[in-house]
């Protein structure tokens, strides 16, 4: 019988909170040798396999097929993947993790409160200042989604920011940014606000699944996704 | 070192640019990359091929000819007007065909004469199609920015909406849009109080406000928009949001939007429709009947070229003409006037510019089929 092989997030909150799922849904992780291993397995099913993993080398990973299921963000399994419904399912949302992807503008901006004011301010950019809106992000493809494809705002260039996206627009390296938050609280200490219409995505953990042709009819990918949505 | 996989009609087609005058340029295959992200959006990112030197500055594989060609034109000061001719490879990420094909086009740099210089490149880009595919019928479709820009200013909205459709005429997905929340009624804004009250101030006092904020929350020594600027914006706004198109514009702009026929008739079609609807049109008129009839001097039949006024394509630099050749759903020729791309491009004047680019695949498709 083939392996199943589960990528999980192979440090912190995530890491714990993926793993109380599992163990809630009858398959308790143990890791392979000692306990900062990067392979696990699961009690009682010899056919499963854990890869320890970070977050956005699961989105990447399941979206080759390389591994059968992962936990992960929505954030970076839209991001990562082109097309990511063709190759992958999201099979249960986990309840933790959340965050969301928002469009955050400078708080002085009392004229700006919407994409469409984004959007005129885009437009005239170029001719008040001598180039275009810059966007502080690692999320180019969200981003391009949203003010191309959403509202049509073409005119603007991203500049990628890693880290500390927050503090772009007051250090002069962007004008707004498109980041991740949970809370608001970095983006209000950093004078940001979110448009009212600039929540690209509301993400949270996900369980995901690779679509393979093989899972057809494999009842044991049926019962995996089964038990974690009881878990839930 | 001649390429062993040009089209073999390349040579034809270096004569037909030669024949009308046009001087061959060459751009190096690897270009900056800023240039045509700028100009195009971001969105071109996805369909273009990257790469970065050593030094981090952003490369590209040419993904067409008239960005660099303008740059070039830019970078040899020359003087104006100048009619270039290029034909090479371009690269990018296609859905359909291959990512590297060869493509061929006139640039038209520095004629005054504009409804001249559209007629002949409307007419160049025919001909070499005829002369390159005989006796096969081909679909010229015309569209005209700067018509569209007359109507909308003519409807007297106020500034910020007619930037809005302005902006995304040629996206008819996002003009339509546009269009319906101009006719339902706005929701509030809904204005804090406190900037309510500022709202009611004047200019000053509000230009003042946003000033000490800025100093307050330390952002003012980066700040790309002045105080002056988002002031002047959020009065703007105010007059956006109270703004309903009254239903007989609408209906007049939707009328517009769909109207095609014949560029034989045209002219007259878009004075009689700006007559109807009492709208003044003036230029743009002028310069669109101007261009009809220097196209008929040349010897194109107007009856066999289609105006369609929601024709345009979504990018600011576009100012005029819009044209595209094409049969059998295929695109074989597609062109422009960009006026306004040499100054942003760094030019320091005005450089009026017209061209056309034929995409060599797809002719070598038609004339093998």
């Amino acid at each position: 019988m083939s392996m199943i092989t589960i990528a999980l997030p192979s440090k912190g909150r995530m890491k714990e909170d993926a793993s109380a799922i599992f163990e809630r849904a009858g398959m308790p992780i143990v890791a392979v040798g000692n306990e900062r291993s990067y392979r696990g397995k699961v009690d009682g099913h010899d056919d499963i396999e854990i890869a320890f993993l970070s977050a956005s080398e699961i989105a990447r990973e399941i979206g080759a097929g390389t591994v059968d299921f992962g936990v992960t963000g929505e954030d970076l399994i839209r991001e990562g993947l082109a097309d990511a419904d063709r190759k992958v399912e999201i099979s249960a949302r986990l309840g933790f993790g959340h965050a969301d992807v928002v469009v955050a503008v400078p708080e002085i901006w009392l004229d700006v409160d919407t994409m469409a004011d984004l959007g005129d301010v885009a437009a005239d950019f170029r001719s008040r200042h001598g180039r275009r809106l810059q966007i502080a992000t690692k999320y180019w493809r969200l981003t391009q989604q949203h003010f191309s494809g959403s509202h049509g705002i073409q005119l603007y260039r991203i500049v990628e920011s890693l880290g500390a996206t927050e503090g772009a627009p007051a250090a002069g390296q962007a004008d707004i940014i498109v980041d991740i938050t949970s809370t608001g609280s970095t983006l209000k200490a950093n004078h940001l606000k979110i448009l009212s219409d600039g929540v690209i995505l509301k993400s949270e953990a996900c369980l995901v699944r690779a679509r393979k042709a093989e899972h057809e009819g494999d009842a044991r990918i049926a019962a995996i996704v089964e038990a974690v949505r009881k878990a839930v | 070192m001649p390429l062993i996989n040009m089209p073999e009609f390349s040579t034809h087609l270096l004569d037909e640019f030669a024949a009308r005058g046009t001087a061959r340029i060459d751009t190096p295959v690897i270009q900056p990359a800023a240039p045509f992200l700028d100009m195009a959006g971001e969105d071109l990112r996805r369909r273009i091929f990257l790469t970065e030197s050593e030094t981090g500055e952003s490369l590209c594989l040419r993904p067409e000819f008239t960005i660099p060609v303008c740059l070039r034109h830019i970078e040899n000061a020359t003087g104006t007007p100048r009619r270039y001719c290029y034909l090479g490879e371009v690269f990018r990420q296609r859905r359909e065909g291959d990512n590297e094909f060869y493509q061929a086009g006139i640039e038209d740099l520095g004629e005054t004469a504009t409804a001249n210089a559209d007629a002949r490149a409307v007419n160049d880009a025919m001909q070499i199609l005829h002369n390159l595919i005989p006796g096969r019928r081909l679909n010229v479709t015309l569209g005209d920015q700067a018509v569209f820009e007359a109507v909308v200013r003519a409807l007297g909205l106020p500034g910020g909406w007619q930037k809005r459709l302005i902006q995304s005429f040629g996206n008819n997905a996002h003009l339509r849009h546009l269009l319906m929340t101009l006719a339902s009624p706005q929701a509030e804004t809904g204005l804090s109080p406190e900037l309510a009250a500022l709202l009611s101030q004047d200019e000053a006092a509000l230009i003042a406000h946003i000033d000490r904020t800025m100093e307050e929350t330390g952002y003012s020594t980066n700040a790309s928009r002045s105080p002056r600027e988002i002031a002047a914006r959020l009065k703007e706004k105010q007059s956006l949001a109270e703004t309903r198109l009254d239903g007989s514009a609408l209906l007049l702009l939707s009328e517009f939007l769909s109207l095609e026929m014949s560029l034989s008739e045209a002219p007259a079609a878009l004075a009689g429709f700006a007559d109807a609807a009492g709208l003044a049109m003036g230029a743009a008129l002028v310069t669109f009947q101007a261009r009809a009839e220097a196209m008929a001097d040349l010897g194109v039949d107007l009856t066999k070229v289609t105006y369609r006024a929601a024709f345009g394509r979504p990018l600011d630099y576009y100012t005029g003409l819009v044209f595209e050749v094409s049969r059998d759903n295929a695109v074989l020729a597609g062109g422009g006037r960009f006026d306004r791309l040499m100054t942003l491009l760094g030019a320091n004047e005005d450089i009026p510019a017209v061209g056309f680019s034929l995409w060599l695949d797809r002719i070598e498709q038609a004339r093998a089929r």
